[in-house]
């Protein structure tokens, strides 16, 4: 089934899909995450700014990105931009959201508290409110990461300087080595980044173990949206 | 209205896989018997397997060894959830289903045995006024509407929806506020009067226990019971040093909470009366006391006459008469006499009846000696006491004048 | 301002509107393809969240479920299954059944989680009251646990239903057929009022099917709980 000549003829470009496919990802992951920081400070001003942005947010997500990418094509060409724009739209939806309702799930009483011994806002929000807001953050990073890496597969429609290792999935449709290559090698890199970004949340955040519903640990809460499909 | 069950334990233990027997939530062996239509409270710190004694009866939790028995009959042996439709249910959260209406949730048993609609909305109704709730305010409210002790009492008018002869309550009153527990402490005894049930009540709160319970069971950590009976009982006669203390240093002016005046044997009033004359009444009286109860026609107190102060010849006259001790009826608990007389710092009380004549005396010696009558057997000492003086022992001669000794 | 005239021009042609090729054809196909995975995802997904909640039992299992599930990008699901499923059929078997089980696949995980989550998330005293006052269990679950869990759930089946429209989109890559096909058929042809029909169709489309299944999860949340919230 599995022609293992091809594999060894391609172990090359099969590497070198796999770090544009990291490339592409950690782009956006970057990109949307500064992003989204800013907005999110914006919004802690401005209340107003967030009920829009939230609101843009959760109609973006819900368009297939497949539409999102052949929609971009017609602006930006068959550039980077067009991949990473969505892609970076997309990070963004999933983080603001974490972000906001991270720093907005800092407990009254804390920072009353912090406020009552006389901290400065600035100060409050950088030794209180954004430490508290992490586990959230993290949760929003791991969502992130994993779900741009699939994304990020799509972007092999814009032609074949992209798609990561999804080029491989629609090079050949026919050729199951190459498909598995490509899917299997998606597959694990996403899994990779869940592992990796779920152990370092657990790190740097010790505290946050006791309840789930700080940490945004996988498990839905009534007040989840989905994710960008 | 179905006739109340008597609930028995009969050497009843559980242990959970894996721990020690002495760690909290298990029971070891638990035999006490509750008759039917009786409150037995089950009291005790955290941990000491009074809520897992409850939950046995209605199979929650299933006993490792010995029976627990309802009506006679070992629970093991009925079909659970007869058993549990059969059983009045109570939690301290109550439990009451968010997403349904209060009438829905009052006849949730009911609907379950499949009343008819018709009959159910009757019962509701009639459960909510019983629990003081008018039905046409809450009926189509949301738990989450009501206040905590208005949910409560939503909760056991659930409990009782279906007419069950046993009502199981774990610390139903915890979770408020102390003025609304009060109320609905006399509530549910005044509802008992009309119902009649066999309740099983759980808490923490020894007065609670003591107000509320026909039968006292007090359990100790690591599921042992430490004593069982009525709480004058364990008032005045605590089992061990643990009852003791956990009953409270104070546990002597409880006990003289539960009793009243009525139930102590009074001391006869020598009496006068307005009018009399003076040269009869001395012989009668002066020789036994030196104080003499003056009275009116009607047999009313008036004041005290003091032999020094009485003229020997004449009519006995109002103004002669010194007016210091309390007055007190039947009803007064042994309690509340003692603070009149320590008010008034004087050593006699008078009881008058209903319309107000002379019935006895009380004096504070008298309630000591109650005390030391109805407590029998060595008391154990109060470790709160460091030095070896007896201070548990009432024995405070008074002197026998009724007036205050600083009277020159 | 072109290229919304142009999709404005095409969106309202009734050339677009008949034959195999049209709109309502491929609005249908999206729509089946969509509601049928959806279908076959909750009838595995939904009692077993629902007993995996009740039961508290396999709970690990569940979870790991829900990462691999959101870590499997929808290409990949499909193409994965492509040479596989033409050995059964080869027409089918590339064009249908490769899209239409990884729809299926990747609906599973967010309504098996959120089941078993708005399960688990209910007070677990309510659930042990209603089992002292004589609830079988199945009478706990349907009664108590599944309408005070009833938002989350449906919060699973929007998300899943977002997974599976994005990926009956992406099977047209495959031929499926569907609103993703304009996609396809527009970026070959370099048509762009045509690939653009066929974004906003597909957007219209997502967007409407969360939104009712947003309404839908607002109804069916009875008033007290909503009281309780506040």
């Amino acid at each position: 089934m599995i022609d293992w000549g091809w594999l060894l003829d391609h172990v090359g470009a099969i590497l070198g899909r796999t770090v544009q496919h990291i490339e592409l990802t950690a782009i956006a992951l970057v990109v949307g995450f500064a992003l989204s920081f800013l907005m999110a400070l914006l919004s802690l001003r401005r209340p107003g700014v967030y009920t829009i942005v939230s609101g843009l947010a959760g109609i973006f997500f819900t368009i297939p990105s497949y539409a999102m990418f052949a929609a971009f094509v017609a602006f930006t060409g068959l550039s980077i931009l067009t991949a990473e724009i969505p892609l970076v739209l997309y990070t963004f939806v999933i983080f603001i959201r974490n972000m906001v309702v991270g720093l907005q799930s800092v407990p009254r009483d804390v920072s009353e508290a912090a406020e009552g011994l006389g901290f400065t806002t600035r100060q409050r929000l950088i030794r209180v409110e954004i430490p508290l807001a992490i586990p959230l953050v993290m949760a929003g990073l791991r969502l992130a990461s994993v779900s741009t890496i699939g994304l990020v597969t799509i972007t092999s429609i814009l032609g074949d300087s992209f798609g990561g290792l999804g080029f491989f999935i629609t090079e050949r449709p026919f050729f199951a080595t190459e498909v598995l290559v490509g899917a299997i090698g998606s597959i694990l890199l996403a899994l990779g980044a869940d592992v990796l970004f779920a152990r370092l949340q657990r790190r740097l955040t010790p505290w946050s173990q006791v309840g789930r519903a700080r940490t945004g640990d996988g498990l839905p809460r009534s007040t989840d949206r989905p994710v960008p499909a | 209205m179905s006739a109340a069950e008597p609930v028995a334990f009969d050497h009843v233990t559980k242990r959970y896989a894996g721990t020690a027997d002495t760690q909290g939530g298990a029971v070891e062996d638990l035999s006490l018997e509750v008759p039917a239509g009786k409150i037995c409270v089950l009291v005790g710190p955290s941990g000491c397997g009074k809520t897992t004694s409850l939950k046995m009866v209605n199979r929650l939790v299933e006993p490792t060894s010995g029976r627990v028995l309802v009506g006679g009959v070992d629970v093991m042996t009925r079909d659970v959830i007869e058993l549990r439709r059969g059983i009045g249910y109570v939690i301290q959260q109550v439990g009451l289903f968010p997403h349904q209406t209060i009438g829905e949730n009052v006849v949730t048993v009911p609907r379950l045995m499949g009343w008819t609609a018709a009959r159910q909305r009757e019962r509701a109704e009639e459960l909510l006024g019983l629990v003081g709730l008018d039905p046409a305010t809450y009926r189509d409210r949301y738990p989450a509407q009501l206040s905590g002790g208005e949910r409560q009492r939503v909760g056991v008018a659930r409990a009782l929806a279906a007419d069950p002869p046993i009502l199981l309550m774990d610390e139903p009153f915890g979770a408020v506020d102390p003025i609304v527990r009060e109320r609905l402490q006399n509530e549910l005894l005044r509802l008992q009067e009309e119902l009649a049930k066999t309740i099983l009540f759980v808490t923490h709160d020894i007065d609670e226990a003591i107000k509320m319970g026909d039968l006292v069971a007090v359990m100790q950590v690591g599921g042992h019971l430490a004593q069982f009976g009525p709480p004058a009982e364990i008032l005045a006669n605590p089992a061990s040093d643990f009852v003791a203390r956990f009953v409270g240093a104070d546990r002597g002016l409880k006990r003289l909470s539960l009793t009243r005046v009525g139930d102590v044997k009074l001391q006869q009033a020598v009496t006068a009366t307005v009018g009399d004359s003076a040269t009869e009444v001395r012989p009668r009286a002066w020789s036994a006391q030196p104080y003499l109860l003056l009275v009116d026609a009607a047999k009313r107190p008036i004041g005290w006459l003091e032999q020094a102060r009485t003229p020997s010849s004449g009519t006995l006259t109002e103004d002669l008469a010194v007016a210091a001790s309390p007055l007190m009826n039947r009803r007064t608990t042994l309690k509340d006499a003692l603070s009149m007389l320590l008010d008034a710092d004087v050593q006699v009380g008078i009881v008058v009846d209903r319309t107000g004549a002379v019935l006895g005396l009380l004096t504070a010696e008298m309630i000591a000696e109650w005390m030391r009558d109805t407590a029998a057997g060595p008391r154990p000492v109060d470790p709160m006491a460091a030095g070896a003086d007896d201070s548990a022992s009432p024995e405070a001669t008074a002197p026998s004048a009724p007036v205050a000794s600083t009277e020159s | 301002m072109t290229i919304l005239g142009s999709v404005a021009a095409w969106l309202t042609d009734p050339a677009n509107w008949t034959g195999p090729g049209g709109i309502p054809i491929r609005l249908a196909q999206h729509i089946g393809i969509s509601v049928a995975s959806l279908a076959i995802g909750a009838a595995i997904a939904l009692p077993a969240g629902l007993w995996i909640g009740h039961t508290r039992r396999g709970v690990r299992l569940a979870i790991n479920l829900a990462n691999l599930g959101r870590a499997v990008p929808s290409l990949a699901a499909i193409g994965i299954l492509v040479p596989f499923t033409v050995l059964i059929d080869p027409e089918a078997g590339f064009k249908v059944y490769p899209t239409l089980i990884a729809m299926v696949l990747l609906a599973v995980p967010p309504i098996l989680v959120n089941s078993y989550a708005g399960i688990s998330e209910v007070d677990p005293d309510l659930v042990e009251s209603a089992r002292g006052m004589g609830l079988r269990e199945r009478q706990i679950l349907s009664a108590v646990e599944i309408p005070i869990a009833l938002p989350v759930i449906i919060g699973g089946l929007r998300s899943a239903t977002v997974q599976v429209v994005a990926t009956a989109t992406l099977g047209a890559i495959y031929g499926l057929g569907a609103l993703g096909s304009f996609i396809v058929e527009g970026s070959a042809q370099r048509d762009d009022a045509k690939l653009f029909g066929g974004v906003v169709l597909v957007a219209l489309l997502a967007l409407t099917s969360e939104g009712l299944l947003g309404l839908l999860q607002r109804r069916l949340t009875s008033p007290g709980l909503r009281f309780a919230a506040r």
